[in-house]
């Protein structure tokens, strides 16, 4: 299990330098008078285990060109939102940050998959102080980061805990109810978006 | 369709469920207003004829305590051709319709038809409009996406969508959305509309509102060329 190989210890790193970076964006907001920008910030390095897994499926080979240049979510950072506006305006501001290029971004809210999963996944690339592997730039590191609100965040925990417990009894009703559940969960993040927005317009 | 028919002359009651009978619908005789309010208050019903004059109870009592009971059953009344306050009081008892008598068999097969059109394609409402879809039993809007709505909010989009591309007056859909009673304001219209907008902003649709605060309010189809 060294399919990271010589740029393991990086991985953790950068996590830590994307995520110190995502808190000062945040702290520069609050410190310009606007909402904060996220209610939580998680990050994780993919395990050798799942990334090696992950490689095999997908054909890459099993070495950092495939863990870390053909996968682009060895390193992954999610954030969440208290609203949806939240969610765009941290698109925004991760799009206009001089750290890092937007290579890939996929729109899952205005275009929820059909069991209701809803999220922004953006692939950044990011510069760093550190080696990278060659077809990288020098220094440039991929990192996925996943947007959401804490209602689609509740959600996506619960779909994936009955993703690995499945009974083939009520799977198909609870994927069914899930669904349901996912509309109702949009329904409210609109309908909290558009109070704040009556609320801020009489300002 | 199951009918509850409430007739005393036995004779006329014969034709009427032979008649039903064989135009496939189920009906439950009865011959007062006492044995009326009984079956109705056990059973469901799609649809319930009431004659006015009948032993026990007349069929405007019996009307008065099904309805009292809470029931919203569909209801035809029998009325005698000269009788117009039995029209009158019959309605505001609660009656949704009256034949006079003597009636024609024809004209009651056609009111069955129409009742029959009525709940089947406006009741289970799937209406569409442009690109959106909204299912109004599961209170649901669909287009590239899907999301739930309230019950006010599904009212509000059935009937924009009934009266698509004309603009309606912010009295006109509060006086239909809310119940007389209710104190609605345009402020409570207002948040409505922007909650449907958003809505419909969310699932990606090629509809919007169109309107400021203050109304009237239009429904219209967008370009497509926004994507």
């Amino acid at each position: 299990m060294e399919i990271y190989g010589e740029f393991k210890p990086y991985l953790t790193k950068i996590r830590d330098d994307v995520l110190g970076k995502l808190n000062a964006l945040n702290q520069k907001e609050i410190a310009n008078n606007k909402t904060k920008l996220y209610e939580h910030l998680i990050g994780r390095v993919k395990t050798e285990e799942s990334m090696t897994e992950k490689c095999q499926r997908k054909g890459f080979p099993l070495s950092p060109q495939g863990a870390l240049y053909d996968c682009k979510d060895a390193i992954g950072v999610r954030i969440v939102c208290n609203f949806i506006d939240d969610v765009y305006r941290a698109i925004e501001l991760l799009k206009a940050a001089d750290w890092c290029t937007v290579v890939k971004e996929k729109d899952y809210i205005t275009h929820s998959k059909p069991n209701g999963y809803r999220s922004y996944h953006l692939i950044l690339k990011v510069a760093t102080s550190y080696p990278a592997i060659a077809e990288a730039t020098p220094g440039g590191y991929f990192v996925e980061v996943q947007l959401r609100t804490i209602a689609m965040d509740s959600w996506a925990s619960l779909e994936h805990e009955m993703k690995y417990k499945h009974t083939i009894e009520n799977s198909k009703q609870i994927v069914k109810e899930l669904k349901r559940c996912a509309d109702q969960l949009a329904s409210c993040d609109v309908q909290m978006q558009t109070i704040r927005q009556l609320i801020h317009e009489n300002h | 369709m199951r009918i509850l028919l409430a007739e005393d002359e036995k004779q006329l009651s014969k034709v009427l469920v032979t008649a039903l009978n064989s135009r496939g619908y189920s009906v439950v005789p009865v011959y007062d207003g006492q044995e009326a309010v009984e079956k109705a208050s056990q059973g469901v019903y799609d649809l319930m004829i009431f004659d006015i004059m009948m032993p026990l109870l007349t069929g405007i009592e019996a009307l008065k305590r099904i309805r009292a009971a809470g029931d919203q059953t569909y209801v035809i009344m029998l009325t005698a051709m000269s009788e117009v306050d039995d029209k009158v009081t019959g309605l505001d008892a609660g009656a949704d319709d009256y034949l006079t008598k003597p009636f024609s068999l024809k004209e009651l097969l056609a009111r069955l038809r129409s009742l029959e059109r009525r709940t089947e394609d406006y009741g289970n409402d799937v209406l569409n409009f442009g690109d959106i879809t909204l299912d109004s039993n599961e209170q649901r809007l669909e287009s590239f996406n899907s999301i739930s709505l309230s019950a006010k909010e599904t009212r509000l989009l059935n009937l924009l969508i009934l009266n698509a591309n004309k603009e309606i007056a912010s009295d006109v859909l509060i006086e239909h959305i809310w119940d007389n009673d209710e104190d609605v304001e345009q402020e409570t219209l207002w948040i409505y509309i922007s909650y449907l907008r958003q809505k419909l902003r969310a699932v990606n649709a090629h509809v919007e509102i169109r309107g400021e605060k203050g109304g009237p309010y239009q429904l219209v189809k967008t370009d497509k060329g926004g994507l």
